[in-house]
C-alpha cells in the first residue's frame, strides 16, 4: 500500500474578488505522476499557486496536507523547506545573482545544512550535462537573458539540484520543440523515484509520450471534471474539451 | 523690461546648466492689448453652457505669477465652457490673429462634468508676418468619470511670441487626453500640470514641435499623481533645424498615497541641423513605494540610410527629410480624429520645413 | 537579539572612536590669519600661500549653491578646519601610533595590502600617517606620496596641474578647499608604464567637528595605466562634519585610469565632495562609486573629454536609509569628435532615506560622432522613502548618439514569491535582489571592497527588511 504524500480538500479559491476554483480533490501518494490537464483559465496554474500559498491567491476553503502535516496557511517558504517544488511557468529574472550562488543558497536553506562547495559543484555539473544546459550559465544571472526553453530547462536544474519531494510542473512543456521536451521529460525521469511524487500541468500530450503517468484530471472552470489513465489524455487530444465544458 | 524669468522647474537643479528657468530679453508686453475680436467659437452636440465668467484662482504652477496675474486681471477673452453630465460634446475655437487683433489673453475654463465627454479644439493662428503677443491659461475641471480631449494648436508665426499656462484637475476613474501641436512662436513658451488627484484618473499627453530658425521652444511639463492608480504618459516628439532650441522640462512626481500608480515619459528629438539644440530634464521624483515609473529621453539626426532609401525613390533632400519628420509625427497625428485638422497639420509641417 | 541591536554591533565596528587626542587645533573659523596660519604649519612655498589665501577671497564671495540638499546647518564657523594628530609621516607599519593603527586594524586595511595592494596610503584626520609602495613601482618611476610631499618635491607636476581641472571658482566648496587643503595623495604614472594592481588610499575622520579637505591629484601620463582605490569612513559623532575634499584626475593621451571608492562616512557628515578628470585622446577614466554613508552627500564625478576618442564609463549606487539625503550622480562634457560616454546608475532608499540622480549630458558643438547612453535605475524599499532623478541632457549637434533612460519601481511579489518558492524566507529573498541589483558596481571592485560593499548592504538590510 503506497503512502499518502499530497492532499487537497475541497479547495476554493479566488483571485482579485474572481472566484477561480470552485472545490478541488486530490490525492496523491509517493512514487506516482499525475497530470492536470484543462482549457485557459480553467484554474491549472491557480492551483498550483494555491498549493504553494501565493499571497496573490486568496484561499476561501479547503485544506492542503502534505506528508501528514497541513500546510494550508504556511509561508511560501516553509512550504518549500518541507520538499514541494514548483517549476514557473513565467520563471522570473534576478539580475546580479549566479544560478550556482542562487542555488547553493537555495539548498542551503531547504537542507539547512551548509553547502558543501566541491560536491555541489560537482553536482550542478553533472545535471547540467544531463539537461544540455551550456555549462556558461552556471555563472550567469539567473534566467536574465535566457530564452523560453533555457529558462524551462533551469527549472528542471533547480528541481534535481534541491531534490523536493513533491514537484509541480506548471505548464513546463509549453512552448518547447521537440528535443527540448525530450530533455525536459529526461530530467523528470532522472528526478522520479518511489519516494516522490510528480504534478504535471499542461495543456498539450507530447511529453506524455515520454513519461509514464499515473492519473490524468480533467480541469474545467475551477472543477476536476474527470479523472482517468494516460489513456485519457489521448482521448482529449483527439476531441478537445467540449464534451466536459457545461 | 529688463528680461522675464518663467516657466520654473518645479525641483532645482544647479544654475550652470540653465534649465531651472527661462529668461528672455526683449519680449514686448503690451501695456494695454487692446481688443481681440477674431474668435471664432462653434460646437456640436448638446447642454455646453457659455459664459465670460472664469476662475481667477491662482495657478499651482502657471509660466510666472505676473503672467497669471495679467490675465485675470486684463485678459481681453474669458470663455468659460461648461459640458453637463452625460452629454457628449465637440468644441471648436479659433483664435486668429491679424492687424486688429494683435494681442491675445485668453482665460479659458472647461468645466467637464461627471460622465461628460467633450472635445475641445483651441487654434491659434497668423495671417500677416506682424511680431503678435499671446499670453493664455486654459484650466480644466474634469469630473468623476468625464472623458476630455483637448487638441492644442499653435500655427503662430515665428515672429510672434507664445505663452501658456495649462492646468489639469483630475478626480476619480476622469480620463484626459492632450494632443499639443507647437509649431509656432519666436518664442514659445508652455507650462502644463495635471493634477491626477482622483484615483485611477488618467492623463495622456501627446505633443509635437517644430522649431526652425532661431526659434525657443522651452516647455515645462508636470504630473502629479496623488490618487491611486492613477496614471499619466507624457510623449514629446520634436524637430529642430537651423539655429532653433528647445529645453524640454517634464516632471513626473509620485505624491504620498499614489500607489500602483503608473508614470511614463518619452522625449525624442530629431536635430535636422549641426546647429540646433536640444536639452532637456525628464524628472522622476517619487516619494510612493508601489509605483511604476519610466522615462526616456533621446537625441539624434534622421538616419542616413533612411534618408538614403527614400531619395533612392526618386524624392529630393528636402523632400526626404519632410517624409521622415511626418513619418515620426504620425504616431500622434493619426490619433486625431477630425481628417481636415490632420491635413491641416501635415501641411503645416510641409511649409514650415521649406 | 533584536535586531537593532545586531545593527548597532555591526555598524560599532565603523564607529570606534580614539579619544580626541591631537596635539594641536586651530580656533574656530575662518580668516586670512587663520589660512595664512594653516600655510605657516604646513611650511607651504610661497605660491601655494598666495593660492590659499585667494581662495579664501573667492570662498567669500560665493553663495552656497540653490538647489539640491538643505545644508543650512551646516556653519562654517563651528568647524575647525584643521586638525593635526600626533604623529609624523611614517614609513613603515610598526611606527603608527597604536590607538590609530588599531583603528586601522579592525577595518583590515594593512591586511588587505598584504594581499595584493600596491601601497597603502591612510590619512588619519588631516595628515598621511602612513605611506607604502611596492619597490617595483618606485623603480618603474612610479610616484605616490602625499599631497605635502609632492608640493615640496614635485613642484613643476603640482603647479602645473594643482586645482587646474577643478578651479576653485567651481563653487564654495571647492573654494573653501582650496583655501584649507591638507593631506591627500599624489600620484604619478609615468608614459607607458602600467600599474597593474590597485593603488590605494584610506581616508578617516576622527576628531569631533573638524572638516576633511584632502586632495587627490593624480596625472596618468601617455600610454599609462592605474586603478586607484579611495575608501572612506568616519566615526560617529553629535555635530556635524564637513568633508570637502577634492580629486583632480589626469588621464592623457591613450591612458587608462579607473578610480574607485566605497564611501561610508558616518551618518552625520555632510559630503561636499569634488572630483573631476579631464581625459585626453584615445584615453579613457572609468568611475565607480558606492556611496552608503553620510547624512548627506552631493558627489557629481564629472569627466571632460577633451581628447578625440576618449571616453568615460560611471558606475555608481547610492544606498539611503533613515536620515539620509544622499544627492549624487555624474556629470560629462563631451569636446570633442568620436567620444563615448556610458553612465549605469543605481540607486536604494528605505527607511526614510532620499536618493537623487542628478545628472548632466553634454555634447557640444565640437563632439560629432560622440555617442552617449545613460541608464538609471532606482529601488524604492519602502512607502516612506524618496527617490528622485533629475538628468540634464545638453545636445549641441546633430552627430550623436545619445540616449537616456530611468526607472523607479520597488522589488517585484512576483519575485520575492518564486525565490520563496526556493526555500528563502521573505527577508533573505530581498537582500538578495537587493544584492543582486548592487552587483554591477560590486563586480567592479577588487575582492576585498567588493566584500566589504556588500557586508555594507546587508548591515543595511538588517532590520529594513521584514
Amino acid at each position: 500500500m503506497s503512502e499518502k504524500l499530497l492532499e487537497v480538500k475541497d479547495l476554493y479559491v479566488n483571485t482579485e474578488d474572481k472566484e477561480i476554483l470552485k472545490g478541488i480533490n486530490l490525492t496523491m501518494n509517493k512514487g506516482e505522476i499525475h497530470v492536470i490537464m484543462g482549457p485557459n483559465g480553467s484554474g491549472k496554474t491557480t492551483t498550483a499557486n494555491a498549493i504553494f500559498n501565493n499571497p496573490g491567491y486568496q484561499k476561501a476553503g479547503g485544506s492542503i496536507n502534505f506528508n501528514g502535516e497541513d500546510i494550508t496557511n504556511l509561508k511560501t517558504d516553509e512550504i518549500a523547506r518541507r520538499g514541494v517544488f514548483m517549476s514557473f511557468q513565467l520563471p522570473e529574472e534576478i539580475p546580479g545573482v549566479s544560478v550556482t550562488n542562487f542555488l547553493k543558497f537555495a539548498k542551503n536553506k531547504i537542507t539547512g545544512k551548509p553547502v558543501k562547495i566541491f560536491e555541489f559543484k560537482a553536482e550542478l555539473k553533472k545535471y547540467m550535462e544531463e539537461l544540455h544546459i551550456n555549462p556558461e550559465y552556471a555563472e550567469r544571472s539567473l534566467n536574465v537573458g535566457f530564452s523560453g526553453g533555457e529558462k524551462k530547462k533551469n527549472e528542471i536544474l533547480q528541481m534535481l539540484v534541491l531534490d523536493p519531494k513533491f514537484a509541480i510542473l506548471d505548464e513546463t512543456d509549453s512552448g518547447l520543440d521537440v528535443d527540448a521536451i525530450r530533455t525536459v521529460s529526461r530530467g523528470i525521469e532522472l528526478f522520479k523515484n518511489e519516494e516522490n511524487a510528480v504534478l504535471i500541468i499542461t495543456h498539450n500530450t507530447k511529453i506524455l509520450e515520454y513519461l509514464k503517468v499515473d492519473y490524468v484530471h480533467v480541469l474545467v472552470d475551477g472543477k476536476i471534471v474527470t479523472t482517468g489513465s494516460a489513456e485519457l489524455a489521448r482521448q482529449i487530444e483527439k476531441e478537445g474539451y467540449e464534451k466536459y465544458k457545461g | 523690461m529688463d528680461h522675464l524669468k518663467l516657466n520654473e522647474t518645479p525641483v532645482r537643479t544647479s544654475k550652470n546648466f540653465n534649465i531651472n528657468n527661462i529668461k528672455l530679453e526683449n519680449v514686448n508686453i503690451p501695456e494695454d492689448a487692446g481688443e481681440f475680436k477674431n474668435v471664432k467659437i462653434y460646437s456640436e452636440g448638446e447642454n455646453i453652457h457659455y459664459s465670460n465668467h472664469v476662475s481667477t484662482a491662482n495657478l499651482v504652477y502657471g509660466i510666472s505669477q505676473n503672467f497669471a496675474e495679467m490675465l485675470n486681471q486684463r485678459a481681453n477673452q474669458n470663455i468659460g465652457i461648461h459640458i453637463e453630465s452625460g452629454y457628449c460634446s465637440t468644441i471648436h475655437i479659433d483664435f486668429t490673429f491679424d492687424k486688429n487683433n494683435l494681442n491675445l489673453l485668453d482665460n479659458i475654463e472647461i468645466l467637464a462634468d461627471a460622465g461628460a465627454k467633450a472635445n475641445v479644439i483651441i487654434k491659434y493662428k497668423t495671417l500677416e508676418d506682424l511680431e503678435y503677443f499671446h499670453n493664455g491659461m486654459i484650466r480644466l475641471f474634469a469630473k468623476e468619470n468625464s472623458q476630455v480631449n483637448v487638441i492644442f494648436v499653435n500655427f503662430i508665426n515665428t515672429k510672434s511670441n507664445h505663452f501658456v499656462s495649462i492646468q489639469n484637475d483630475f478626480e476619480a476613474n476622469s480620463k484626459v487626453k492632450y494632443t499639443i501641436v507647437d509649431f509656432g512662436g519666436k518664442n514659445s513658451v508652455t507650462n502644463y500640470y495635471a493634477n491626477l488627484l482622483g484615483d485611477s484618473s488618467e492623463n495622456m499627453v501627446r505633443t509635437i514641435y517644430l522649431g526652425k530658425e532661431n526659434q525657443l521652444i522651452d516647455l515645462n511639463y508636470i504630473g502629479e499623481l496623488r490618487g491611486k492608480k492613477a496614471s499619466i504618459n507624457i510623449d514629446v516628439q520634436g524637430a529642430l533645424k537651423d539655429v532653433a532650441k528647445k529645453h524640454f522640462k517634464g516632471t513626473i512626481d509620485f505624491k504620498k498615497g499614489s500607489k500602483k500608480s503608473k508614470g511614463d515619459e518619452n522625449e525624442f528629438c530629431m536635430l535636422l541641423s549641426d546647429t540646433a539644440r536640444s536639452l532637456a530634464l525628464p524628472m522622476l521624483l517619487c516619494s510612493e513605494e508601489d509605483v511604476e515609473g519610466n522615462h526616456a529621453s533621446s537625441a539624434g539626426k534622421v538616419g542616413e540610410k533612411e534618408l538614403f532609401y527614400i531619395m533612392s525613390r526618386g524624392f529630393s533632400f528636402k523632400e526626404a527629410m519632410k517624409l521622415v519628420v511626418r513619418a515620426r509625427f504620425n504616431n500622434i497625428i493619426s490619433e486625431i480624429e477630425d481628417e481636415k485638422l490632420r491635413d491641416e497639420i501635415l501641411e503645416e509641417i510641409d511649409i514650415r520645413l521649406d | 537579539m533584536a535586531k537593532t541591536n545586531l545593527e548597532e554591533i555591526n555598524r560599532n565596528i565603523y564607529d570606534i572612536r580614539n579619544e580626541d587626542n591631537y596635539d594641536y587645533k586651530i580656533k574656530k573659523g575662518l580668516t586670512p590669519e587663520i589660512i595664512a596660519e594653516i600655510s605657516a604649519q604646513k611650511n607651504d612655498p610661497e605660491w601655494m600661500r598666495e593660492f590659499r589665501l585667494k581662495a579664501l577671497e573667492v570662498y567669500n564671495s560665493l553663495e552656497l549653491p540653490t538647489w539640491g540638499p538643505d545644508i543650512s546647518e551646516l556653519n562654517m564657523d563651528e568647524i575647525a578646519t584643521y586638525v593635526r594628530p600626533k604623529t609624523k609621516l611614517s614609513s613603515s607599519w610598526d611606527d603608527v601610533p597604536d590607538d590609530i593603527k588599531n583603528t586601522f586594524d579592525k577595518l583590515g586595511i594593512p591586511d588587505a595590502e598584504k594581499k595584493s595592494l600596491a601601497g597603502v596610503g591612510a590619512q588619519y584626520d588631516s595628515e598621511v600617517v602612513y605611506h607604502s609602495m611596492k619597490e617595483e613601482l618606485i623603480k618603474q618611476g612610479v610616484i605616490y606620496t602625499d599631497m605635502e610631499t609632492a608640493v615640496r618635491e614635485y613642484p613643476e607636476l603640482v603647479k602645473e596641474h594643482f586645482m587646474k581641472c577643478v578651479p576653485v571658482y567651481d563653487h564654495k566648496f571647492v573654494a573653501l578647499h582650496g583655501a584649507v587643503w591638507s593631506g591627500g595623495s599624489f600620484v604619478y604614472v609615468p608614459k607607458g608604464v602600467k600599474v597593474d594592481i590597485p593603488l590605494q588610499s584610506y581616508f578617516r575622520l576622527n576628531s569631533p567637528e573638524s572638516g576633511q579637505f584632502e586632495h587627490t591629484l593624480i596625472i596618468v601620463d601617455e600610454g599609462a595605466s592605474l586603478h586607484f582605490i579611495e575608501g572612506c569612513s568616519a566615526p560617529k559623532y553629535n555635530k556635524v562634519n564637513l568633508h570637502a575634499g577634492c580629486v583632480e584626475l589626469y588621464v592623457k593621451d591613450n591612458a587608462y585610469l579607473r578610480y574607485s571608492t566605497i564611501e561610508n562616512w558616518s551618518k552625520n557628515m555632510l559630503n561636499l565632495n569634488t572630483k573631476k578628470a579631464i581625459v585626453g585622446k584615445n584615453a579613457q577614466v572609468d568611475w565607480v562609486t558606492g556611496s552608503f554613508g553620510s547624512k548627506i552627500s552631493m558627489l557629481y564625478p564629472m569627466s571632460i573629454l577633451n581628447g578625440e576618442g576618449a571616453k568615460t564609463e560611471y558606475t555608481g549606487i547610492s544606498f539611503a536609509g533613515k536620515g539620509q539625503n544622499l544627492d549624487n550622480g555624474f556629470k560629462v562634457v563631451h569636446n570633442a569628435e568620436n567620444t563615448s560616454s556610458i553612465v549605469n546608475a543605481k540607486s536604494i532608499s528605505k527607511n526614510g532615506g532620499k536618493c537623487t540622480y542628478r545628472s548632466l549630458v553634454r555634447i557640444g558643438e565640437n563632439a560629432k560622432n560622440s555617442k552617449a547612453l545613460v541608464s538609471c535605475e532606482s529601488l524604492m524599499l519602502d512607502d516612506i522613502s524618496i527617490s528622485d532623478t533629475i538628468p540634464v541632457n545638453d545636445i549641441r549637434n546633430d552627430e550623436v548618439e545619445f540616449s537616456h533612460e530611468a526607472k523607479i519601481g520597488k522589488i517585484s511579489d512576483k519575485t520575492i514569491f518564486y525565490l520563496m518558492s526556493r526555500g528563502l524566507s521573505e527577508e533573505d529573498a530581498k537582500a538578495m535582489i537587493v544584492r543582486g541589483f548592487a552587483y554591477p558596481i560590486s563586480k567592479e571592485l577588487p575582492v576585498e571592497y567588493a566584500v566589504e560593499m556588500n557586508n555594507l548592504i546587508n548591515l543595511e538590510l538588517e532590520g529594513a527588511i521584514g
